[in-house]
């Protein structure tokens, strides 16, 4: 018996190592097997342009993003628009811990990856390098400004825990890498390689060096407070090398497309009705008779067949509770929604609205920056007075109203904002007229206003430039369901907290994070570095 | 060449050994499981016509060949039984086992291998055709296994007929992939994946699995391997158990045709309980002298009075209580199946042909399948037969209901106001000037996502058309009367096509003109193996068999999804109208090649050893791709080995080890680079997903002891099985700081244990000549237990991460399926929060509220035949686990569900204290509490939190079986009624006491999922539970 066993032993041995070695033979197209045919496993020059494109549409917010990272945060603070939708706590200061990741994760998982390519590929002293340093800048000064410190030196490198850095350190590189960026451009002698890929300026290189300085213009004005001097030395050089002066042709507007997931972010959400013009545009935009409001908004109710809605264009305030907002004076068809390029032709909208191209950055924006700077003593190549209504005329041509005598008119106007005869019977949000008036103070909150205006739709910048000025006063918040927030005419939101996601997943490096802050903790209700109200 | 050198010379050796003999005389005695001597069994020579019958004393003599010889033992009242005489072999006892228990019964194990129940050293437990093809469940063969199998969780998936369930054996193991248990159809490991599922409480479209193409009609045996033990040989996803099918095949009888017709109607009965009191409106009031657009029903008392409807007509304001019934209709299923079986000694046919019709309980939600099967079994020579099949599937669903929140028409109509009637409901839309449909106004309560459901159901649709074609040709070549070669080579090819179709002016997802998008899958699987068989007698008590195989099995998985992004003629369907066309495209490959032994050892036919090895070679692993794992097993038949008291008749134990391994998913070794549409030239991103360079297989470690005894001649008998598994390595994606670059990365790590114990309880209550009472019961716990996350993280997220009203999590030291959800909150002393103002203050973050599965579950079949009628009453259901209605938290907030009517007026005191601790008397108002609770969509779970221990009358069949001579025509005709989910015997209550409320009870189904995925324990909008009755007729010829 033993001998039987032992032979079936070596038998089957045999035939199992027969059949392994013929096996192991068969395992050579493993590799191959294992391998992604629908994507790309190295990266050369010819795939380059397609990562850098991918670099701009990941810088600022897009499809679905758009909603969870912009829509129910910064335009609710900037009071753009207000929330119709009963069950969206956020314009109640609720902070959805659940939706932040959205303005956060895309810059780092989207962007840098790509930009970091293009970095370690390209020659230092191309127009390509230079070009990324500039959409590093475009996308991270909106990240940092939403939270204040944020992984930055160390971003894009593998690993279990990634450090944050504090703000004054991730502006002092914006700085240094828009100026560097910039050099290099004006030694550059043809367009960039990035031609047609290129989505925002199709790859001219003098409208990224306008781009660049605008860019550098806007970052010296937020540290106007925190840092006077460098501000005053950066805002200048920004100036002197060459900023956006001409709308529509300097402006920076990326391209949307209806083709893969790459629809305007607005306009894919406007028609959920979830959200409504607010009583602080409606003061503003119907006190001023603004031109803008008919570019901006749909009146009440306006459909397919009858796009002029009620002819009245209404807002709401922002913050109102549930039980406010089922009130049929609250609702989304008693108000007015978002204009004709974000809105679909069932409410009066665009055809081509989903493929509607999203403002990065105009030159309005240059002209109330260097009217502000000009307020504060620099050199700004023109007196406040001029800056304010060339931006005002810039804001108006890149809105597509040419007719000089209307803007002309509007410019000398002495209208005011108005009570909104809203739900809650609110007071105008201002009492500044259009007309550059004589005193600084109101002089300061006008070109507040203006740039307020002009910025539409973009709550990011709109939002960040509040929280710095302050010059112009908004609305307190209807009702705070945030416990941090007990008195929204003194309390406001000033940054988004923390992810739950990096407290979990890069928890030592949030925590020092939260030290960077001071005192104030990771709370909403903490200023930022530059925010010195 | 050297190989193949190898090879003939262990042919030659093993051919070697052969010995050549004359013929012999075999004499026996046969004798039942009492020991008592049994007359009249026909003894036959296996494949010939040499055969005799045992006398008086069970004795029997027969001539047979000198070499190796099968023989059959058969006899009325006797599972059929073969035994191989050696060479050399002239006496035998045989012990015949009864028909109608486990005991003898040959039990169809791994790779085909049909073995006798009580050599097994694992538990095995086998489910007739009758129970799956009388009282069937049309959506999906495996629903009707509820209740059936030990320890089996069947969830079914809420996307109408076809749809993809959930089968769980032994408790949940895997973190992100698939807990379904492994299906193998002849042999062969049967392809069961689902497109798409439910994996967030916003919802999806359920998808077909690939079990629902499963057949009934054409299943000769079902049996079900609990744990790894007996599927070792399956490597990868064996680690969740087998369910082990043998489909038909043609009998040397004379031709038969058999036909089997069913027709069943099926109809909601789990809707939720509704308040009829209150209409549309809010804070108690409506204005009348306007549109009333709100959707919500906290309006005043509904007495008839005159309103304006959301379309602008006067309506009468007054209760509608079947405004939600009235949209579900009696689905009805009809099947029809012919099979012809016959043949003769050289070749045996099966043909079949079955078509289901399945109308679903959604208006126009239909399946429509034709299965065709053609079976043939060929014995060429002496010593060469093959076998092949092949089944060919049509299917066609149309309008799959979506669940969840999103252009689903459940929740859709769910949300109707309570005076808004079925005929006002139904003027879903007009016609704009250019005919074009444009939805009325529908007074929604969210107007941003849920739309008219009668829009729905008729505007928007999600068709599927399925082609699957199974085949496989098995070969087998017997080299000695004990060595046999055989080779099979098995296709599985399945092409789905699926389209979705959105109306322009449908809220959610309706582009320029409407929408429509469409997706080709081609999925394809083959398998070839080559199996070396033997079995030896090495002493007269000590017999072996033996096997060495290898097995090549290749997937394919090759999608392209297509999508108009609009439509330039306003809702012409189809790609050819697309605005801005874009395509996606995916791909995957997985090769595994593997070699394997398994040898058996019989000892006195009373001890058995099970001792198996497999090396897999895997193309998702880095090289050199290869690992290995063993089982091994010991049973004894301690009634044969013991003198035990006589009422014992049978008593064995058993024990068995088995690791299976698993390698992961294919394509994530490398970094690789996507391109999407888009603006421009479109993009090319950097996946952000950190390759696992040095992935490492899964492996679940599984240890089992069982004990079968049976009692009084086995009129009773139980077997006990208690089990423990480990499933280690698991490929874990976890959250990297997205800052690195990366927004995760794959993990190896983890140690899931579940642990537990089974019963099954077999017995025969009463028999006599004319009337049976049998009853069969199951028992079965789990525990599941994570002994180990990994040291970066200690909470995985089960499906889609946050879930809005509760979210199903695995953390360490915990067990899978814990529920987190927002609380209402309490002091340290544990009294509820409320405002000064008297409302409820919920958590900050979401926390344990319960977990998803039970504790235990029971299964109880008492079948009763009398004469030619037969009854068979099955009660099952699961004590424990926690379910959370996400429906009816998205209900309370408009005022709807039944619990909502009280406290309308006001005065209702919570009691509580406030944030200082202070006790608050405060009254609030109903819409004030249910508002704050619910939120809508973003809720605080544990409100709507239920105990979901259920206990139900899941199915009665009463047959007749038409008494026939038999020299008539007609061989045999039997006539069921059958019913399915009959009524509730009990069910659980709400988790929470609410003062001035109290319980609620669970009116909702859980063992309705939203999808067939991991995310499981929160119900939101699926489709509800049905009742089927019908009735069956089988004949045969």
């Amino acid at each position: 018996m033993k001998r039987i066993t032992s032979i079936l032993n070596i038998r089957m041995c045999l035939v199992i190592f027969c059949m392994g070695t013929l096996l192991a033979s068969c395992t050579k197209k493993y590799e191959e097997i294992n391998t992604d045919r629908n994507s790309i496993a190295t990266v050369g020059a010819a795939e380059l342009p397609f990562l850098f494109a991918k670099a701009e549409q990941a810088s600022i917010p897009s499809i679905w993003t758009y909603q969870v990272a912009q829509n129910l945060f910064a335009d609710q603070y900037a009071q753009y628009f207000a929330c119709t939708a009963t069950y969206f706590p956020s314009d109640r200061n609720v902070i959805r811990m659940d939706w932040v990741g959205a303005a956060f994760n895309p810059i780092y998982t989207d962007m840098v990856p790509q930009l970091q390519t293009i970095f370690d590929a390209a020659d230092k002293t191309s127009p390509e390098y230079a070009i990324a340093n500039i959409i590093w800048v475009n996308g991270f000064h909106k990240v940092t400004d939403y939270w204040g410190p944020i992984p930055y030196s160390q971003a894009g490198i593998p690993g279990n825990s990634v450090a944050y850095d504090p703000q004054d350190q991730i502006y002092d590189d914006f700085f240094k890498r828009l100026t560097d960026a910039v050099n290099t451009l004006k030694t550059a002698t043809g367009p960039s390689t990035y031609g047609s890929y290129d989505i925002i300026y199709g790859g001219n290189v003098g409208k990224w060096i306008k781009f660049a300085n605008t860019l550098r213009l806007r970052l010296a004005m937020r540290i106007s407070k925190v840092d006077p001097a460098r501000a005053k030395t950066e805002a200048e050089a920004a100036y002197a090398a060459g900023v956006m002066t001409t709308s529509p042709d300097d402006d920076a507007l990326i391209k949307k497309s209806t083709a893969g997931d790459d629809n305007n972010g607005l306009s894919i959400m406007s028609d959920w009705n979830e959200f409504r013009m607010s009583a602080a545009m409606e003061s503003v935009m119907v006190g001023y008779q603004d031109p803008r409001i008919s570019e901006y908004w749909l009146p009440d109710g306006a459909t397919k067949d009858n796009p002029g809605g009620n002819g009245k264009y209404d807002g709401l305030r922002n913050g109102l509770t549930s039980t406010q907002l089922t009130q049929s004076q609250n609702s989304a068809t008693s108000n007015a929604k978002a204009g004709k390029r974000w809105s679909s032709p069932d409410f009066g909208g665009n055809v081509d609205y989903l493929s509607t191209p999203q403002n990065v950055m105009c030159a309005a924006e240059a002209y109330f920056l260097r009217a502000e700077g000009a307020l504060l003593g620099w050199n700004m190549g023109g007196t406040a007075q001029e800056l304010y209504n060339a931006g005002i005329t810039n804001s108006m041509k890149q809105w597509g109203i040419a007719d000089a005598v209307a803007i002309n008119a509007y410019i000398n106007s002495g209208n005011v904002p108005i009570a909104p005869n809203d739900f809650l019977g609110s007071p105008p949000v201002s009492d500044a007229p259009i007309k550059f008036a004589a005193d600084q103070a109101t002089q300061l909150k006008q070109i507040a206003i203006q740039k307020w205006l002009a910025l539409f739709p973009d709550g990011y910048e709109a939002w960040a430039d509040y929280r710095r000025a302050r010059t112009f006063i908004l609305y307190p918040v209807a009702n705070s369901d945030n416990p941090d927030i007990t008195n929204t005419s003194t309390q406001w939101i000033r940054r988004i907290p923390f992810l739950d996601a990096e407290k979990l997943s890069n928890k030592s490096a949030v925590e020092a994070a939260v030290n960077l802050l001071g005192s104030g903790g990771d709370k909403v209700t903490t200023p930022l570095w530059w925010d010195k109200n | 060449m050297l190989k193949i050198k190898h090879l003939l010379q262990i042919v030659l050796l093993l051919c070697g050994t052969v010995a050549m003999a004359q013929e012999r005389t075999v004499t026996g005695t046969v004798r039942n499981s009492a020991n008592a001597p049994v007359a009249g069994v026909t003894v036959a020579q296996k494949g010939t016509t040499n055969a005799t019958v045992t006398n008086e004393s069970g004795t029997f003599t027969l001539r047979v060949p000198g070499t190796s010889t099968v023989l059959v033992f058969s006899s009325v009242g006797f599972a059929t039984q073969e035994m191989i005489v050696a060479a050399g072999t002239t006496t035998l006892d045989i012990a015949l086992s009864d028909d109608t228990k486990q005991l003898g019964e040959v039990v169809v194990t791994a790779l085909g291998i049909s073995r006798q129940a009580k050599t097994l050293v694992y538990a095995a437990q086998t489910v007739k055709p009758a129970e799956l093809t009388e009282a069937r469940d049309a959506n999906n063969v495996l629903n009707s296994l509820q209740g059936k199998v030990a320890n089996a969780l069947i969830t079914q998936g809420s996307g109408g007929p076809g749809s993809g369930a959930r089968i769980v054996l032994r408790g949940n193991r895997s973190l992100q992939q698939s807990n379904n248990a492994l299906i193998v159809v002849d042999g062969v490991p049967f392809s069961n994946g689902t497109n798409g599922t439910g994996t967030s409480d916003f919802g999806s479209i359920q998808g077909s699995d690939g079990a629902s193409n499963i057949n009934p009609d054409d299943i000769e045996s079902m049996t079900i391997l609990r744990g790894a033990s007996a599927a070792a040989l399956y490597g990868s996803q064996a680690g969740n158990g087998v369910i082990v099918i043998t489909t038909k095949k043609g009998r040397k009888d004379r031709l038969s045709v058999s036909l089997n017709s069913g027709i069943s109607m099926e109809s909601a009965f789990a809707l939720p309980k509704v308040q009829n009191s209150y209409g549309q409106g809010n804070g108690n009031t409506l204005r009348t002298d306007t549109v009333a657009y709100v959707g919500d029903s906290w309006g005043p008392k509904m007495e008839g009075q005159s309103y304006i409807n959301a379309m602008g007509n006067q309506s009468t304001y007054s209760a509608q209580p079947d405004n939600i019934k009235d949209f579900f209709r009696k689905g009805i299923s009809v099947n029809n199946s012919i099979s012809v079986n016959g043949g003769n000694e050289k070749m045996q046919g099966y043909l079949s042909y079955t078509n289901n019709s399945v109308q679903g309980i959604i208006r126009g939600n239909d399946l429509m399948r034709h299965t065709i099967n053609v079976r043939l079994t060929n014995q060429i020579s002496k010593r060469f037969s093959t076998d092949a099949k092949i089944t060919y599937v049509a299917q066609q669903i149309d309008n799959r209901p979506r669940t969840g929140e999103e252009n689903s028409p459940v929740s859709d109509i769910y949300q109707i106001p309570r005076n808004m009637s079925t005929a006002e409901a139904k003027q879903y839309e007009s016609l704009n000037s250019l005919d074009i449909p444009v939805p009325t106004a529908w007074p929604s309560t969210l107007s941003s996502i849920y739309q008219n459901p009668y829009w729905i159901i008729n505007r928007t649709a999600i068709n599927e058309t399925r082609d699957r074609v199974v085949g496989f040709l098995n070969a087998k070549f017997n080299i000695t009367p004990w060595l046999s070669i055989s080779g099979r080579g098995n296709l599985d090819k399945i092409y789905d096509v699926g389209e979705s179709i959105v109306s322009q002016g449908t809220i959610l997802w309706s582009k320029s003109g409407g929408d429509y998008q469409k997706s080709n899958i081609i999925v394809t699987e083959k398998w070839f193996d080559l199996i070396l068989e033997g079995n030896n007698k090495i002493t007269n008590d000590l017999k072996i068999t033996y096997r060495v195989g290898a097995i090549h099995q290749d997937s394919k998985w090759d999608a392209t999804y297509s999508n108009s992004g609009g439509l330039n003629v306003t809702n012409k369907f189809s790609l050819g109208f697309a605005k801005a066309p874009s395509l996606t495209s995916q791909f995957t490959e997985v090769q595994t090649q593997a070699v394997f032994g398994q040898i058996n050892l019989s000892f006195k036919d009373a001890i058995y050893l099970d001792a198996s090895l497999r090396n897999d070679w895997d193309s998702r692993l880095p090289s050199p791709y290869s690992y290995q794992y063993p089982s091994i097993g010991v049973s004894a038949i301690l009634s044969q080995l013991l003198t035990l008291p006589t009422s014992l008749s049978f008593l064995k134990a058993s024990v068995n080890y088995a690791q299976v391994g698993n390698g992961g998913k294919p394509q994530l070794l490398n970094t690789v680079y996507n391109y999407s549409q888009g603006a421009g030239n479109g993009y090319l991103q950097r996946s952000a997903t950190l390759p696992i360079p040095g992935l490492k297989p899964e492996i679940v470690k599984n240890l089992e002891f069982g004990v079968e005894a049976r009692f009084i001649n086995n009129r009773i008998g139980f077997t006990a099985t208690y089990y423990k598994s480990n499933s280690f390595n698991q490929l874990l994606q976890i959250q990297l700081p997205a800052a690195s670059g990366y927004a995760n990365k794959y993990i190896n790590a983890g140690n899931i244990q579940n642990a537990g114990f089974e019963l099954v309880v077999n017995g025969t209550a009463i028999t006599n000549k004319d009337f049976s009472w049998d009853v069969t019961f199951n028992l079965a716990t789990n525990k599941n237990t994570v002994k180990e996350l990994s040291d970066d993280i200690k909470t995985v997220y089960l499906g889609g991460g946050f879930g809005r009203s509760g979210t199903p999590v695995v953390q360490e030291g915990q067990s899978y399926g814990d529920l987190l959800a927002f609380k209402w909150a309490t002091d340290a002393k544990g009294n509820r929060i409320v405002t000064d103002a008297g409302k409820p203050v919920a958590t900050q973050d979401q926390q344990f509220i319960g977990n998803f599965n039970p504790k235990a579950t029971i299964g109880l079949t008492n079948t009763f035949a009398y004469k030619g009628f037969s009854l068979r009453l099955l009660i099952d259901g699961r004590a424990g686990g926690t379910m959370i209605s996400g429906t009816e938290m998205n209900l309370a907030f408009s005022g709807i569900p039944e619990v909502t009517d009280k406290y309308r007026e006001g005065g209702w005191n919570l009691g509580g204290v406030n944030a200082s601790g202070a006790p608050v008397s405060a009254t609030i108002t109903a819409q004030d509490f249910w508002q704050i609770a619910s939120g809508k969509r973003y809720g605080n779970g544990e409100f709507f939190a239920y105990d979901a221990t259920n206990f139900r009358v899941r199915e009665l069949t009463v047959g007749y079986s038409i008494p026939l001579k038999s020299t008539v025509f007609v061989k045999a005709v039997k006539f069921n009624i059958v019913a399915r989910n009959l009524f509730w015997i009990y069910r659980g209550k709400s988790k929470m006491d609410i003062p001035g409320i109290g319980k609620r009870t669970m009116w909702f189904d859980p063992d309705m999922s939203l999808g067939n995925a991991n995310f499981q324990g929160v119900e939101y909008g699926a489709l509800p539970a049905t009742r089927t009755i019908g009735a069956n007729l089988q004949v045969t010829f």
